[in-house]
């Protein structure tokens, strides 16, 4: 401290110097002419040069603070791609449900699926519409991309619906190309079975596989799938066709409750005849 | 204390000498500058830091009474003052004062205070700073010089009995 106080005091010239040549400049720079307004001009043009300068030495506080800062405009920016694209999947799913409203021959009530298993043996889903929608058992279930399944259970703001994936599941069906019916079962796995097909007939890979008029719960031609696989046991007298669904059932969110209930007349002539036999 | 006083009143009959008599002995509108004769007397015989502190002051008054630019002679008179201190020996104080030297000195220090008083003034204006120097500064630092030689003969005088 001494010693600092002796090296001001060997200075001391300097500092008075310095000191009144500020307050000089501090007086000049409260004046308004065109001398202190040209000085003025230079001293920001200094500044700038020297800060230009300067901005290459990085300043490490600033990068901490700038580097959380982007850290925290990157969670920001990636939350909001997220949401944007949801957005974007949610409108490609609305338009194309949109358009199967649109275009379809039925009555439609629209619902979001709020529940769905598709790991057991009888899958079904939960949708968010009931008997106050006017939803009733036995309503075919579609998507924009084909048959899901059918209403089995309502209330009056809820419906349980039996997808294809179901081991209870039946539905008339024919390939669309050539017009051979059979039965749609599900055995398991991914994919349904086109059961009591002949040999006989004509069926080939890539075939596509439509809802038959045979049908007295599913209205006709709404789409299954395609035939991925045709397989002919020895022994047998019927082809075993594998279909691969239209529906992607993992990511089923919005379906359509077809409002078309079973003509009671025809059921009960069926059953009429049947009882005879 | 005394010579305090003293000081002050020598400072205030010179600004009234500097701002009103002087121009009555221009020559093409170059007038001498008495206050700088003046700073470099406080400078040979007081020192450097008291030449430098009554150099601002004698400026601040200066812009006070002028009330045009305030702060610029107060600049250029601190520099004035700082500058002439660097001659201060306190061994030689009367040689100085009554030689050729104070005229020497007066030369230099006046130098230095219109080349500062330039680069301030002219800056914005059309004027160049060395056509400012080289005719008005040089000239008034000459007028300014020939006249410090009336007090070099005065303390010439006085020390010599």
């Amino acid at each position: 401290m001494h010693r600092l106080l002796n090296i001001l005091a060997q200075f001391k010239e300097y500092g008075v110097v310095t000191l009144l040549i500020i307050i000089s400049l501090v007086l000049l720079s409260n004046n308004d002419n065109k001398q202190i307004r040209a000085i003025r001009s230079y001293t920001v043009g200094f500044i700038g040069v020297v800060q230009d300068v300067l901005s290459v030495i990085p300043n490490v506080i600033e990068l901490k603070r700038e580097n959380a800062v982007l850290r925290q405009l990157a969670v920001n920016l990636s939350d909001e791609v997220n949401r944007l694209r949801d957005a974007r999947l949610e409108n490609l799913r609305l338009r194309a449900t949109l358009g199967l409203k649109e275009q379809s021959r039925f009555k439609l009530v629209a619902a979001d699926v709020i529940g769905k298993s598709l790991h057991l043996l009888r899958n079904t889903m939960t949708v968010n519409v009931g008997e106050r929608d006017g939803i009733e058992i036995d309503m075919p279930i579609i998507s924009e991309s084909g048959l899901v399944g059918k209403v089995i259970a309502t209330s009056p703001k809820y419906a349980v619906g039996q997808l294809m994936l179901n081991k209870d599941f039946r539905a008339s069906a024919k390939v669309q190309r050539s017009r051979v019916d059979g039965i749609i079962v599900w055995d398991g796995g991914d994919y349904v079975k086109l059961k009591n097909v002949a040999k006989t007939l004509e069926t080939k890979e890539g075939d596509v596989v439509v809802t038959s008029e045979y049908s007295s719960v599913f209205p006709r031609d709404i789409k299954i799938g395609i035939i991925t696989q045709i397989t002919e046991k020895p022994g047998s007298l019927f082809k075993e066709i594998t279909i691969k669904p239209s529906v992607d059932f993992a990511a089923l969110e919005q379906v359509f409750i077809i409002l078309a209930v079973q003509d009671s007349e025809r059921i009960a002539l069926e059953k009429k005849v049947l009882a005879t036999y | 204390m005394l010579h305090v006083v003293k000081y002050i009143i020598v400072l205030f009959l010179l600004i009234v000498i500097q701002t009103q008599i002087v121009r009555l002995v221009s020559l093409h509108g170059i007038t001498p500058d008495l206050l700088i004769i003046w700073i470099v007397y406080i400078g040979l015989k007081e020192g450097q830091i008291k030449a430098t502190l009554w150099g601002f002051g004698i400026g601040l008054a200066t812009d006070l009474v002028t009330g045009n630019f305030i702060g610029l002679t107060a600049l250029t008179k601190t520099a004035s003052g700082f500058v002439a201190g660097y001659f201060y020996n306190e061994n030689k104080v009367q040689l100085t004062l009554s030689s050729y030297r104070f005229i020497l000195i007066v030369l230099i220090v006046s130098l230095v205070h219109n080349t500062l008083y330039f680069i301030i003034f002219t800056r914005g204006s059309e004027i160049g700073l060395f056509q400012a120097v080289f005719t008005v500064g040089l000239a008034a630092t000459l007028y300014t010089a020939m006249i410090s030689l009336l007090p070099m003969v005065a303390f010439s005088r006085k020390y010599r009995r």
